[in-house]
């Protein structure tokens, strides 16, 4: 015993040095799992405060710049509601009417699918392996785990972390995430990032004989946790590669990453349920 | 001024400079896609390596997680730096007591600056221990060492540009008239 503790007292520096770097190194395993730890995060009351007291300040420099994108979407919602008064829809409600009268599965279903929140963006960061943006919304707004977020140009990320008055919410920009994504004419695809440039982007999964051009839109496909036809990009170049018949596309991301400011949080009310079919028919 | 005050007022400072200040100047040195990588300097090791000489090794080694961790709840790298602060904490008595021509209990109440070690001493022993930081914390965050040239790339550009701002801030918050603190 009395070896021992004498043991511990010589080599008591090495055994703290040891004891702490095992701490972090769990703390990192913890993060880069799904469900992380909300603690030593962004999101906690602490550091969201600090950020919250400095975007207070430098609110003020990026009003002009907002207001010019805020027009900007203005104007694109307005040229889609102006297409949407144009379609008759007394002509198109085929659907409405009911092949046998029992049959009730072809009637329209309201999917009041999403809901949008704004949020202020607090905190931003392009330059790291893995960015996260903090926003000043958390769960006594309604934010919560997993919900997507998107910016008047583009897509942002979804959120990983919540408290009450702040979330944390992981960007495209990073190695985790991965987005499904479509070209105009359908073909799917999905989107990573190469942790080098914060504004390109990179479609893979798309087969060869694709012809794709210089400036073509790519836009969120149907089953990616976005509300689907968001743009994400455009087309910069495209690159065959030798191994498959795969070819990777280059795009410039639609959202300016680097002046971020306000964005909106997606719930979608109806993915609990398709998740948990899924699940259940995935566990078979 | 109380050495206990004055390391708390510091830690503050290099907290709020590094995360409000440090984390929103996207440094890129060109502009080109494929180009160069974007990247910060990180001067927070500096609290660590301004402590008093007498500080004992598992009070550098609480003091450096305490600092990794805030920076990772700041940044939202849980344990990142942690575990690259902690590592140039344990080593920098031996980096110290390697660089200074006497034995390190001999100075008393002084701290490491560079009017107690003079300039060259104290850029070899800053320098080293931030490549050391800068190369840990990096080679965890990319975590892979496929492209290892990527990774000394951003090594030795964040590296670069962290030297100087820790010069500049030395130059800024060093006094020059005679009276010690």
């Amino acid at each position: 015993m009395r070896n021992f503790i004498l043991f511990i007292r010589r080599f008591f520096n090495l055994i703290l040095f040891l004891i702490l770097e095992i701490v972090c190194i769990v703390l990192i395993e913890h993060t880069n799992t799904l469900q992380g730890n909300d603690i030593i995060s962004s999101a906690n009351t602490v550091s969201g405060l600090v950020y919250k007291k400095q975007s207070d300040v430098v609110y003020y420099f990026g009003l002009r710049k907002m207001n010019d994108s805020l027009l900007n979407e203005n104007a694109f919602l307005r040229k889609q509601i102006d297409s949407l008064h144009s379609i008759d829809t007394l002509k198109d409600s085929l659907v409405h009417r009911k092949i046998y009268p029992t049959d009730t599965s072809l009637h329209i279903v309201k999917f009041a699918d999403y809901i949008y929140r704004t949020a202020r963006v607090i905190n931003n960061s392009t330059n790291a392996t893995d960015n996260y943006i903090t926003i000043n919304r958390g769960s006594n707004d309604g934010i919560a785990k997993n919900m997507a977020v998107i910016s008047g140009t583009g897509i942002v990320g979804r959120v990983e972390h919540v408290s009450p008055h702040f979330a944390s919410v992981i960007s495209i920009l990073s190695s985790k995430q991965k987005v499904s994504a479509k070209l105009k004419n359908g073909t799917n695809g999905y989107i990573i990032w190469d942790e080098k440039q914060p504004d390109v982007l990179i479609m893979t999964d798309v087969p060869q004989q694709e012809k794709v051009k210089k400036g073509d839109s790519v836009f969120t496909a149907v089953f990616s946790i976005f509300s689907p036809d968001i743009l994400i990009g455009t087309v910069v170049k495209t690159e065959a590669i030798k191994k498959n018949t795969m070819q990777q596309i280059y795009l410039q991301s639609s959202t300016n990453f680097h002046n971020l400011q306000y964005v909106y949080v997606i719930e979608n009310k109806m993915i609990m349920e398709k998740k948990k079919l899924e699940d259940s028919s995935g566990k078979k | 001024m109380n050495v206990y005050i004055k390391n708390i007022l510091r830690f503050c400072i290099i907290i709020l400079l590094q995360v409000l200040i440090l984390n929103k100047i996207n440094l890129r040195w060109w502009n080109e896609p494929s180009g160069f990588p974007v990247f910060i300097p990180y001067v927070y090791p500096l609290f660590i390596l301004l402590l008093p000489f007498e500080t004992p090794v598992w009070g550098l080694l609480i003091l450096g997680f305490i600092l990794g961790i805030t920076v990772d709840t700041f940044m939202n790298t849980a344990g990142m730096h942690a575990c690259a602060a902690i590592l140039i904490a344990y080593l920098r008595t031996n980096v110290l007591s390697a660089l200074l021509p006497r034995n390190l209990s001999e100075y008393d109440g002084l701290q490491p600056s560079i009017k107690t070690m003079g300039w060259m001493p104290f850029l070899v022993y800053s320098a080293f221990l931030i490549v050391l930081h800068h190369f840990v914390f990096f080679t965890i965050e990319l975590w892979n060492l496929s492209n290892f040239g990527f990774l000394l790339l951003k090594v030795t550009a964040s590296f670069l540009t962290s030297m100087l701002f820790i010069i500049v801030y030395l130059l800024l918050f060093t006094r020059q008239s005679s009276s010690r603190v």
